[in-house]
């Protein structure tokens, strides 16, 4: 076990270095002049060199690139080259705003998605299957962007029942906060219900059909105590490496709604590094995306473990 | 953004001569024919194929040059109502199916393409060469699909080319992995063995032997992934780094509508937005459908 | 007419002022361009007062400034019901695109965060819109426009308590040069401005300007005036300063920006207690906000997605007209629009008209292919105006020899101009020109298409040979005259070079009087408009606006709004 950890923290080491990688040479891979990026077409270009200058995009690549992989070392990402301000502290307000998101989207959309997931999978193929599974087809299909849109007209501008913009103001108690991140939060866990629910379904439809829980029903225990001393356990396999793997996606943020109800949380803060060529910012944002992204892959498959001892944690993933 | 996965790939059984492959084919063919999933799936895509290769032939008003009062709702004249230039909102959805059905697609085949020749190579191979491989597709798999396009198509800036060339490549790390599983649990089968007895190289395993016995999964990986193209690109238009203007494309569509729903003009964004739902629902009602007849 | 009046303001008049006194009583400028040139020649308010009355039938029946001024926003200030003290208002604007540099900044919305702190020489003032005394009381030329005097407002203090000098103005102009601004650029250099004495500060300028008050003033927005130690490239984030009303308080780059009262100004204590200045992506998400009770003013909007705050009866929409305009070049050295004929087709097959309708909902100006924008007091309003004529475009095409032309038509994916492009393309068929739209972003239609860094010389000599390009409000068009038409111009993407327009751009710079510069100024439209080596279909308005709950706010068309004076309505 403490081997596994630690191969997979080893491993998870140069997948970061590869990111940075990643990273720095999409950024680089076109000559750009990032001082007229910033500054805009019209300003002198005066005022252009001594941006570049001061922001060192002049310098050799090898130079930046050894710099950007001090900072991973270091985790100093130093300063953002739009705003001036430091990198750390914006990205730390920008991560905490996308976990309370994503935090509420999750809570909203997982035992809702589970329950649904285990219906359809007792049963398989009638009518209640099929409801549910086209539900999560369709659902997961809408790209979320419209879902938020249809949310601020109907239930915001018609309706008036939520605060149209997830704009917290520092005053908000957790109620208050509650309101303003529900709708954002709603389009989240609609798109991934249909994700969660069919995932949970496949478990169990597998768990069902497997051999240990005929025997359990032929020695006789009645359909729930089957359920829930094998079927849940391990029927829920899937659901929890599929919860791993969107956590880190959700975090990494979900940039149409985040666009739509104009909330600052990290998809925003890489759209708008990416579009104002703010190196220091992306590098950092992809750092920390790619870390909740694996802790997130690591701690699932740890759940996956203790739920199923007989799961291999060293096999072929 | 979801990147897709699929962890439960099923894993076509291994059978030996060409002949049951095909007989298998065959009834695969009819079991399809008789899901309604498959055959609405088909009826839609049908449909905005069609509206894509007749264009403006069968459009009630021309999409693009055809102005009249702005932002009308929708009447007799107009079904879907007016843009905010005065174009025909109906005439619009109908034609902008046409670049998407053809990026999507495209992106979809280039991903799933290189996809299956990394996966085979990882997963056939094994060792070092899979041990590097695998790093790099981790490392892309950790970030958010969009995130990633965006970033490039920002650097690279946009057009249907590089739209194709980034999405499809995005999606070659997630079919690799998928069909690399499906390739590690086959090279431990009889017949790959008794190929390597008989001496046969690498190449002619992988191509002749092991692949036939994976395009179950593939085929299914090939219209997942059309899905998610038709989501990702229209995600990316509405960003703004897809598709470009003047194309009547449905996500940049509703990018540059969308603000108008609050005063009250809901046609311009509704229609298109249904549009995109429609096509990736009926994709991936096809897909569900090879998909459970592949695991049947 | 009340001469004897007339003729005391006359006697005390420098010869600039004497003639704008002549211009305006003989009726030759209207009473509106009388008030705003008499602010840059430095006419005191009383004079100005004085002669107006003097030439009207009915003496001080209306008071300057009671329509709704050019080049700038400002409500009806006459707030009904009593305000009350006290109170914040939020202010919606564009997430900043650099940093708050107020030397190197070149977005509106820093524009707007700085002027919350810093002041100008020439502030803006509201009554009139045009620009009046800031931490400069007065100015004043000699007679040929090339020396300026400013007097400095005495006793105004910086936020960190230190006293505003002169010297903080001489080294404030001289990082300026510096940097490049593109304002006073080939006006001042570096040993141009002198201190008098602790009251008097003296620019002596390297070619007469007749307009120079505009270039020191709120309209050229990097000229804030900043402490004389002031490094090149510190933020006002990172050391909160300045002269004016409000005191940077915390800034966050993501979500916004706020201010308190600085009870140290010089102006007196503002009503209100705070500013908040708050950040979006996207101009929608501001009208929702504002719908929602969650923002109060919006810095700048467009008519389609501000559509819902016309309608809204809590709402004051300020529509300012302004020099915002589009520029479609035409390469005259190369490729297919060398001949005139060719360029003159393309502008008449153009509808304005529809185009102001489709776009602004009427909220422009008719743009007449020369960049004379119809707010300047300067403007000749006699050249015609062109307007569409299929048949003549078509004409003009044979009488070239090109019966037929297709093109591409580059263009940025930026507020209203890919739909400009695509009406472009539909109405230029109709005259047998075929356009191709390509819609290109920012960096790649700037970079490669617009101005392209090589080759080098003559500047933008890699450009397409047809685009649209962005120009924005300049309270002088001395930019678009010599960065975008003079011969080897910074932005001359038209490669445009006739000696006769640069003469005539001459002529303008250093005319002395509102006659001689509509003089100039009807060569120059007169030549733009034949020449066509840019069309420009239209002028459109800057619209700003904030919640009834609010009096008293102005804003300029520069994004920057103004809210030391304004109030909450009890």
């Amino acid at each position: 076990m403490r081997r596994f950890i630690l191969r997979r923290v080893l491993l998870s080491l140069v997948t970061l270095w590869l990111l940075a990688t990643i990273v720095f040479i999409i950024a680089n891979v076109l000559p750009n002049d990032v001082g007229r990026t910033i500054l805009g077409p019209f300003a002198p270009q005066a005022s252009v060199d001594a941006l570049n200058e001061r922001l060192g995009t002049n310098d050799p690549l090898l130079e930046q690139y050894a710099r950007s992989i001090r900072s991973l070392v270091t985790l100093d990402f130093g300063n953002s080259f739009v705003s001036g301000q430091p990198v750390i502290p914006q990205l730390g307000a920008a991560i905490g705003r996308s976990a309370k998101l994503a935090g509420l989207a999750l809570l909203l959309t997982i035992p809702v998605a589970i329950i649904a997931g285990l219906y359809a999978g007792r049963r398989r193929d009638r009518l209640a299957d099929r409801a549910i599974v086209l539900l999560g087809v369709t659902l997961s299909s809408i790209p979320e962007f419209v879902i938020g849109t249809f949310l601020v007209v109907l239930v915001g501008v018609q309706l008036g029942w939520l605060p149209v913009l997830a704009m917290i103001p520092d005053t908000a108690g957790p109620i208050d906060q509650l309101r303003f991140l529900l709708m954002p939060a709603l389009a989240m866990a609609i798109v991934y219900f249909g994700y969660i629910a069919r995932m949970t379904r496949a478990g169990t439809i597998e768990v069902l059909e497997s051999d240990y829980i005929r025997t359990a029903t032929m020695k006789g225990l009645t359909t729930g105590q089957t359920m829930r001393r094998h079927v849940l356990r391990n029927a829920l396999v899937p659901t929890v490496a599929v919860i791993g793997v969107q956590i880190g996606y959700l975090f990494g943020g979900i940039i149409g709604v985040e666009k739509i109800f104009n909330y600052n949380g990290m998809g925003q803060l890489m759209l708008f590094a990416a579009q104002r060529k703010d190196i220091p910012m992306l590098q950092a944002g992809a750092i920390v995306v790619g870390i909740v992204y694996m802790v997130a892959t690591l701690t699932a498959d740890l759940i996956i473990a203790w739920m199923n001892p007989r799961a291999r944690l060293d096999q072929d993933r | 953004m979801a990147a897709p996965i699929n962890p439960t790939a099923p894993i076509a059984p291994p059978i030996d001569a060409r002949a049951e492959r095909a007989q298998a084919r065959r009834e695969a063919r009819a079991v399809l024919l008789r899901r309604p999933g498959f055959l609405i799936g088909m009826v839609i895509l049908g449909m905005w194929a069609v509206f894509a290769i007749l264009g403006q032939a069968i459009t009630p008003y021309d999409p693009f040059n055809d102005f009249s009062l702005g932002h009308q709702p929708p009447s007799a004249e107009h079904l879907f109502g007016t843009d905010r230039l005065g174009r025909d909102v109906l005439s619009r959805v109908m034609f902008g199916s046409r670049d998407v059905l053809i990026v999507a697609p495209l992106a979809a085949i280039l991903g799933v393409v290189v996809g299956t020749l990394l996966g085979l190579v990882m997963g056939y191979n094994r060792g070092i060469i899979d041990d590097v491989l695998s790093r790099i597709v981790e490392a892309f798999l950790s970030l958010p699909v969009i995130l990633v396009a965006l970033l490039t198509l920002v650097v690279l800036g946009s057009s249907t080319l590089v739209v194709v060339l980034v999405v499809g490549i995005l999606f070659t790390p997630i079919v690799a992995r998928t069909v690399r599983s499906a390739v590690l649990a086959e090279r431990q089968l009889d017949y790959v063995t008794a190929a390597k007895l008989r001496g046969e190289s690498g190449l002619f395993i992988m191509a002749r032997e092991i692949f036939p016995n994976v395009r179950g999964p593939i085929v299914v990986e090939l219209t997942v992934r059309f899905g998610y193209a038709i989501f990702t690109v229209a995600t990316l238009s509405f960003l703004g780094v897809g598709i470009q203007p003047p194309s009547p494309d449905w996500g940049l569509t509703v990018s540059e509508e969308y603000t108008n729903m609050i005063s009250g003009v809901w046609w311009a964004t509704l229609f298109p937005a249904l549009a995109i739902a429609s096509c990736v629902i009926a994709v991936n009602l096809i897909a569900d459908a090879l998909q459970s007849v592949a695991s049947e | 007419m009340d001469y004897s009046r007339l003729d005391r303001v006359r006697r005390s008049a420098s010869p600039q002022e004497l003639d704008l006194v002549e211009s305006f009583a003989q009726g030759r400028i209207t009473r509106r361009q009388f008030i705003k040139r008499s602010a840059v020649v430095g006419l005191s308010m009383a004079s100005v007062s004085a002669v107006i009355a003097a030439c009207s039938n009915t003496p001080s029946a209306t008071t300057p400034g009671s329509q709704l001024p050019a080049g700038s926003a400002s409500p009806g200030a006459s707030a009904s019901g009593s305000a009350a003290a006290g109170g914040t208002i939020k202010i919606a604007t564009q997430r900043p695109a650099g940093p708050l540099d107020p030397i190197g900044m070149q977005d509106l919305s820093a524009y707007g965060l700085i002027a919350q702190s810093f002041e100008f020489l020439a502030a803006m003032d509201p009554a009139t819109g045009d620009i009046g005394p800031g931490l400069a009381e007065s100015w004043s030329p000699n007679d040929d426009n090339s020396v300026w005097t400013f007097k400095l407002r005495q006793g105004v203090k910086w936020q960190d308590g230190s006293d505003f000098k002169g010297e903080d103005v001489v080294e404030t102009m001289k990082r300026l040069v510096a940097a490049g601004n593109a304002g006073i650029k080939g006006v001042i250099d570096a040993n141009s401005t002198k201190v008098i004495d602790p009251a008097t500060v003296e620019f002596t300028l390297v070619s007469p300007n007749g307009n120079f008050p505009y270039l020191v003033s709120v309209f050229n927005a990097q000229t804030c005036i900043t402490p004389a130690g002031y490094a090149t490239g510190t933020t006002l984030d990172g050391l909160a300063n300045g002269t004016g009303p409000w005191k940077m308080d915390s800034y966050d780059a993501q979500t916004g920006a706020k201010y308190s009262r600085n009870d140290a100004w010089w102006g007196g204590k503002t009503p209100l207690d705070a500013v908040e200045w708050v950040f979006f992506d996207t101009i929608g998400p501001m009208v929702t906000a504002y719908q929602g009770g969650q923002i109060d003013a919006i810095v700048q909007f467009d008519v389609l997605t501000g559509a819902a705050l016309f309608n809204d009866a809590n709402f004051t929409v300020n529509a300012a007209r302004t020099s915002n305009h589009r520029q479609i070049w035409m390469r005259t050295d190369t490729g297919q629009f060398t001949d005139v004929r060719v360029r003159q087709a393309l502008a008449y097959s153009l509808d304005r008209d529809a185009m102001i309708q489709q776009l602004f909902k009427g909220q422009a100006d008719l743009g007449n292919d020369h960049v004379i924008a119809p707010l300047y007091p300067y403007f000749d309003p006699s050249v015609p105006q062109r307007t569409r004529d299929v048949a003549k475009a078509k004409q003009l095409l044979a009488d070239a020899g090109v019966p037929s032309l297709s093109a591409t038509l580059h263009v940025a994916q930026l507020q209203e101009i890919p739909d400009l492009a695509v009406l472009m393309q539909s109405q230029a068929a109709e005259a047998g020109i075929t356009l191709t739209p390509a819609v290109e972003s920012l960096d790649t239609f700037y970079g490669a298409q617009w101005c392209p860094a090589d080759p080098k010389d003559p500047p933008c000599s890699g450009a397409a040979e047809l685009g649209i390009v962005d120009y924005g409000h300049r309270a002088t068009p001395d930019v678009f005259l010599n960065a975008a038409l003079q011969t080897k111009g910074v932005w001359n993407s038209s490669q445009y070079s006739n000696p006769e327009f640069d003469a005539a751009f001459v002529e303008f710079q250093k005319a002395v009087g509102v006659d001689a510069q509509k003089a100039a100024c009807k060569k120059i439209e007169t030549i733009l408009n034949n020449d066509v080596a840019i069309a420009v279909p239209y002028f459109y308005q800057f619209l700003s606006g904030n919640s009834k709950k609010f009096t008293g706010v102005y804003s300029s068309a520069l994004g920057q709004m103004f809210v030391e004076r304004a109030s909450q309505v009890a």
